[in-house]
């Protein structure tokens, strides 16, 4: 998982690279693999969640976003904690520069 | 048959409460509008989710190419001009049509972007949810020349 967290102005902007192939059910037919993608994600500073999504294998594989939020400073950290189809978790975090 | 149609639904129920602890928080789409995942069309799929498919036009913007070269990552943005709580990505180039919910926070921005796969040529539709409890949706057809969901 890749974060980067950029303030401008009372702004901050997240870009989030995730890996996962974000296969379904056809696809796994298709390309003989197992079913895996992410099915949640969440973004929090502190105790504050900025951000969530309730994902699907549609999404491109290894997902990409951009978000944005207001009320973070420079130092604070942003948490990304995500969950697959299997019940497999990841989290990561990054300071918001 | 009474006693096996019993025991079924129990362990039925014993899944979804074991499927609680690792949702990180409250609202897993996943888990609360289950039907909303397996609808083949976007119509379907907002109704599902969101109990209706009436929706405002023209608050919501969306940023997509109208010709994708790649169906395996069409970048999709999403601004809306005014305060959302729920916008939900749904396309019918798949066979099912929701892609991503997402749930902005009180201190979100209106700007976001993501990538989604795309097997052929189809209307990408975004509907979010407003503070003010009503929905708004923007629409858009991306062509696909090659797709992009395991061949």
């Amino acid at each position: 998982m890749k974060i980067k967290a950029k303030l401008t102005g009372d702004e901050t902007e997240i870009k989030l690279l995730l890996e996962s192939p974000m296969a379904g059910k056809e696809e796994a037919a298709t390309k003989k693999i197992e079913e895996s993608y992410i099915t949640h994600i969440t973004a929090k500073v502190g105790a504050a969640v900025v951000w969530e999504a309730s994902t699907g294998p549609f999404l491109s594989k290894d997902p990409y976003f951009m978000f944005k939020f207001k009320g973070a400073k420079a130092g604070d950290k942003i948490v990304v904690e995500t969950v697959d189809n299997k019940g497999k978790t990841e989290k990561a975090e990054e300071a918001i520069k | 048959m009474q006693r096996r149609k019993f025991l079924s639904l129990g362990a039925a129920a014993a899944a979804v409460v074991s499927v609680l602890p690792s949702s990180l928080t409250a609202t897993d789409f996943r888990t609360t509008a289950p039907k909303a995942w397996e609808a083949p069309t976007s119509k379907e799929a907002i109704e599902a989710l969101f109990g209706s498919s009436a929706a405002t036009e023209g608050k919501i913007e969306i940023k997509a190419p109208k010709l994708a070269e790649n169906g395996g990552a069409v970048p999709i943005g999403i601004k809306s001009s005014i305060p959302l709580t729920t916008i939900a990505i749904f396309q019918d180039a798949n066979p099912r049509s929701a892609v991503a919910v997402f749930e902005m926070g009180d201190n979100g921005v209106m700007d976001m972007m993501t990538k989604i796969k795309m097997r052929k040529t189809a209307e990408v539709t975004i509907v979010g949810k407003g503070k003010d409890g009503k929905l708004y949706s923007a629409a858009q057809k991306v062509e696909v020349s090659i797709g992009g969901c395991g061949g």
